[in-house]
């Protein structure tokens, strides 16, 4: 829809360009922005005129920049694991992975973000500009602690993701994912991964059934019993049109068992 | 503000474009091409369907701004001397009552036929679920894209 309210449009270019001014938002996509009034935003900075690689490989692991789109991350021939699972996870149509952002997803942050999924069951970390003047530094969040609620992350005012770092050590890592919504195409109630590295360390993750990520972290594959304790303890469980708290709770501990069943 | 982008293969400049307006609204009041339609302008129905730089998106979710230097295409290129096999299917098999969905569907049918000639039914589903109607109850749109398929 159109932004009634925007009376600003800047094209970044360069990070000071990036300097936000009272009612100024970041652009990343739009897909979310043009999709409900924006009251209190007056101005736009477009920060897919930054022209960041959508996505770099070095030695550390995957930089997936924060304007790569969904659709370029899936055609991308070194996308991590789980990044179709995990798109597809997302209500949304490929009209919407056209130009909606992997950082613009992680940003807004819903419960059911499937690029929060993705970072999370991969342990990726959100590398953060902040404001420059201000003693403020750049810095690294995990982003499982930087989505911290369904719509909200810690990101303070100014702050701008750049970037989202996989680590090398999780690409050959065997996966496993399953999710369940309500309808067969529609919004996720719960979205499990499970990971085993190539140490042998376990990780599985519980999006959109919690309101932020919940993480559990085993050094070995745990056992049934254990594993369901944990899913049983974790806080967060949610109730919306789209599924109670407690039937979150029960199909995160079914589907879990069953990817840890898969990645046995 | 002014954004100069090419449209249906033509070079295009907006005068007067302001900061928060849409592509959609760009397309439809300030470049003459009305076909694309504003139904729910929130990303849901996909009647304002178009072509980015070749690939389907929204635009009701577009930030006119965004737009600059771009491809895009609309419903109306998509008839070339004569219809579109797409537009020529969903005519034939009565696929359209009221029409308010019928740009969207025609743009996302052909995206979908471009990249798989021969879908599926779950392949058409899925291709066509981010497209509403509200009149047709879908099934004589998934014959006309059954024909097109068919007839391309
Ligand atoms: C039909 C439909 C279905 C959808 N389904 C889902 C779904 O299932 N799950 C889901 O999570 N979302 C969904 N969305 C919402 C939205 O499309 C996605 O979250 C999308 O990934 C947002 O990305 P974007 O680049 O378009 O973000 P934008 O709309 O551009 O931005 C989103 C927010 O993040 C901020 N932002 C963007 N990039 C940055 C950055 N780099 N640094 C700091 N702030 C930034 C913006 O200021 C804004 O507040 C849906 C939307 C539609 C229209
Ligand atoms: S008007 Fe754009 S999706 Fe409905
Ligand atoms: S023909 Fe009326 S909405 Fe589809």
């Amino acid at each position: 829809m159109d932004l009634n309210t925007v009376t600003g449009y800047r094209r970044a270019r360069t990070r000071a360009d990036l300097a936000l001014g009272p009612g100024e938002r970041i652009l990343g996509g739009g897909t979310w922005l043009y999709s409900e009034p924006q009251l209190d935003t007056t101005g736009l900075v477009d920060l897919t005129t930054m022209g960041w690689a959508p996505l770099t490989r070095t030695d550390e692991g995957l930089s997936i920049a924060a304007t790569c789109t969904i659709a370029e991350l899936l055609a991308h021939p070194d996308r991590p694991p789980l990044a179709v699972e995990c798109a597809n996870a997302l209500l949304a149509s490929s009209t919407i992975w056209t130009v909606a952002t992997v950082g613009g997803n992680v940003c807004r942050a819903f419960a059911a973000a499937g690029m929060v999924a993705l970072c999370a069951a991969l342990d990726g970390v959100a590398l953060v500009w902040a404001p420059s003047g201000g003693g403020r530094h750049d810095y690294r969040i995990p982003v499982a602690e930087l989505a911290t609620g369904n719509g909200t992350t810690s990101l303070a005012p100014g702050e701008v993701l750049r970037a989202l770092e996989i680590p090398a050590r999780v690409l050959a890592a065997r996966t496993a994912f399953r999710k369940i919504a309500l309808a067969e195409l529609g919004r996720s109630g719960a979205v499990l991964t499970g990971r085993v590295d190539p140490g042998g360390e376990a990780v599985f993750v519980i999006t959109a059934a919690t309101a932020s990520p919940t993480v559990l972290r085993y050094p070995a594959l745990p056992g049934a019993a254990a594993l369901r304790a944990d899913v049983d303890a974790a806080v967060g469980y949610y109730t919306d049109p789209l599924g109670s708290a407690d039937w979150r709770r029960q199909v995160s501990g079914v589907l879990l068992e069953e990817i840890r069943q898969e990645l046995a | 503000m002014r954004i100069e982008l090419t449209v249906n293969g033509v070079a295009r400049e907006a005068d007067d474009v302001w900061e928060g307006e849409s592509l959609l609204y760009a397309l439809r009041e300030r470049l003459g091409l009305p076909g694309s339609k504003n139904a729910c302008e929130q990303g849901e129905c996909g009647s304002c369907t178009v072509y980015l730089d070749g690939a389907p998106v929204c635009a009701c979710l577009v930030a006119a701004g965004q737009a600059q230097g771009r491809e895009v295409t609309t419903v109306e290129g998509l008839a070339g001397d004569g219809l579109d096999p797409v537009q020529q299917a969903f005519v034939e098999k009565g696929a359209v009552q009221c029409g308010f969905c019928t740009p969207g569907f025609l743009m996302s049918t052909k995206d979908l036929l471009d990249r798989d000639p021969a879908p599926s039914d779950p392949e058409i589903r899925e291709a066509l679920a981010g497209n509403l109607c509200r009149c047709t109850g879908y099934e004589k749109i998934l014959d006309a894209v059954r024909t097109a398929a068919a007839n391309r």
